[in-house]
């Protein structure tokens, strides 16, 4: 046991030892995998606020159903049972037709044309319907369709639907970017790292000689890259988070209505996933630049 | 110790370097292996310490098949055997001291036993009055002795040696041909390989003689060629 731990702390030593030597070489690798991670950053900010308008959105999805005139309150209160109960509705709320009428005036404002409107009231009671997800709609919608006393049914199924293929496109393409991404650091990892580890070829030679095994050939290397991981990703995690910060206090006043996640709320995911990408890059690197050395 | 049987190697390119040995080494031997440049004697070696595996035959170490070692194992049987090389592979930077350390630090020895250990291996060759000198500051034959030293930490059954003597001048050859007789005295199993003819006609050991990857001739207290 006292060996073990003994040889952990020589492992640390050697792993910043290293860090400190190559200095130059580090500070070119730690740069290049805090590039990558930024990027990888930016898919991860891109993607949560994308997941963050398609939630948004979704809740937002309502559709409207018509009454005919002249139902019975024991009728219309059947009615939004029945459609409590359909698949994939969140909420169902009666618009009675003078509620309805004071929601138009107050988008519309008091006018002339609106009193003479008001005096016949034309707007018929409806239900406000919410769905749970905004791919459900078009289902909901057919369903509500066929419910006693519902005589038309409208939402903005152009809308939705292409809110819908967007979002999954942009999904696609923010994971592919991702993936890419984290390949390209792989590969810069491992090319810095196999010249640290080409500086120390001839102690690894050695070390295989006169028996070391693997894994503790291989250790100082791993702390190498996953320190390395952890550097860029701390330095990439900083910047995102500020250059988000103040691109999401621009967007506020210029664009209100666009709903962006806070940077605070982003701050925890985006940091634990570089850190834990930037880490995971380097021992992976790390990992594959020595191998190509241990001739076992 | 040692043994070879029906032993061939094929490079990856395609080469021959060693054709159908077989061979029994005994504990306690000294054996030179001779044999023109490119006739496979560091191959052999190699085959002993596990950097290369025979295409054909079994290589047995201490009674064990090398060449199905698993990979965790490997590190074992380095413990176990110690190789020293024409080029000493020493660390530059460091001690002579730290470089036997090296090989015990690396395994896993506890760190209070490091010191001292190295420098016993060092005093076996002559050189802990030279302990704090880097590489660069010993001659060729001093350089040969510590990695000797290093070799020897492990108090291994079985010491190889590819060409110890191929960089020194003749004085530093004899004592390194000397310190290599006394740690087989001492019990040790020594192989080398040479091709220093005037060493191995003196000192009359076993001669197995490598012609084209082939043992063209393994002979007691021999010479390093057969006389014409
Ligand atoms: N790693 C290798 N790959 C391919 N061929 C090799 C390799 N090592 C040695 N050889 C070839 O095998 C033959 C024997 O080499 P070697 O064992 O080094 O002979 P020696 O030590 O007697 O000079 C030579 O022809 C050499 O070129
Ligand atoms: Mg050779």
């Amino acid at each position: 046991m006292l060996s073990r731990s003994s040889a952990f702390r020589q492992f640390l030593r050697e792993g910043e030892a290293s860090f400190r030597r190559n200095g130059l070489m580090t500070v070119a690798a730690v740069t290049t995998v805090t590039v990558a991670l930024l990027t990888v950053g930016f898919a991860i900010a891109g993607g949560l606020n994308l997941s963050h308008l398609a939630a948004t959105l979704n809740t937002q999805v309502e559709i409207v159903a018509f009454l005919r005139d002249g139902m019975r309150p024991a009728e219309v209160t059947r009615t939004q049972t029945a459609i409590a109960e359909i698949t994939g509705v969140a909420a169902v709320h009666f618009v009675s037709r003078a509620e309805a009428l004071a929601r138009l005036e107050r988008r519309l404002g008091a006018s002339p044309a609106f009193a003479d409107l008001a005096k016949h009231n034309p707007l018929p009671d409806s239900f406000d319907v919410r769905v749970r997800d905004a791919r459900l709609t078009g289902a909901v919608a057919g369903a509500l369709q066929g419910q006693p006393g519902v005589e038309d049914v409208t939402y903005a199924a152009q809308v939705v639907d292409r809110l819908v293929a967007v979002t999954r496109v942009m999904r696609l393409m923010a994971l592919l970017l991702t993936v890419a991404l984290s390949a390209v650091a792989v590969i810069v990892v491992t090319n810095t790292l196999r010249l640290t580890v080409i500086a120390r070829w001839r102690e690894i030679e050695i070390m295989e000689l006169v028996g070391a095994t693997r894994w503790f050939i291989r250790w100082p290397f791993l702390i190498e890259g996953m320190l390395q991981g952890l550097v860029a990703a701390v330095a990439a995690g900083t910047v995102l988070l500020l250059l988000y910060a103040l691109a999401a206090a621009r967007l506020r006043t210029g664009l209100p209505f666009l709903p962006m996640v806070p940077a605070i709320d982003l701050a925890a995911p985006l940091l634990i996933a570089m850190i834990g990408c930037g880490v995971a890059l380097g021992a992976a690197g790390s990992f594959v630049a020595v191998r190509r050395f241990l001739s076992t | 110790m040692v043994q070879l049987q029906r032993v061939s190697k094929i490079y990856p390119s395609g080469l021959t370097a060693l054709t159908d040995i077989s061979l029994r080494i005994d504990r306690g031997e000294f054996v030179f292996v001779v044999g023109p440049t490119g006739s496979g004697k560091s191959t052999l070696l190699k085959l002993l310490y596990r950097a290369e595996l025979p295409t054909h035959g079994r290589v047995l170490v201490y009674g064990r098949d090398v060449g199905r070692l698993r990979a965790g194992t490997v590190a074992g049987l380095r413990r176990t055997l110690g190789v020293v090389f024409q080029d000493f592979k020493l660390l530059p930077q460091r001690t002579a001291l730290e470089n036997v350390a090296f090989a015990l630090r690396v395994t896993g020895t506890p760190t209070s036993e490091l010191i001292p250990r190295a420098l016993q291996a060092l005093d076996r060759v002559g050189l802990a009055h030279r302990r704090e000198a880097v590489p660069a500051e010993l001659s060729g034959g001093e350089q040969q002795r510590v990695s000797i030293a290093r070799a020897l930490v492990h108090d291994p059954p079985l010491l190889l040696a590819d060409e110890p003597t191929g960089n020194l001048d003749p004085d530093s050859s004899w004592g390194i041909m000397q310190l290599l007789s006394r740690i087989n005295l001492r019990g040790t199993t020594v192989i080398v390989t040479t091709h220093n003819k005037a060493i191995v006609d003196v000192l009359r050991q076993r001669v197995v003689q490598l012609a084209d990857g082939r043992v063209a001739r393994d002979q007691r207290q021999g010479l390093y060629a057969v006389p014409v």
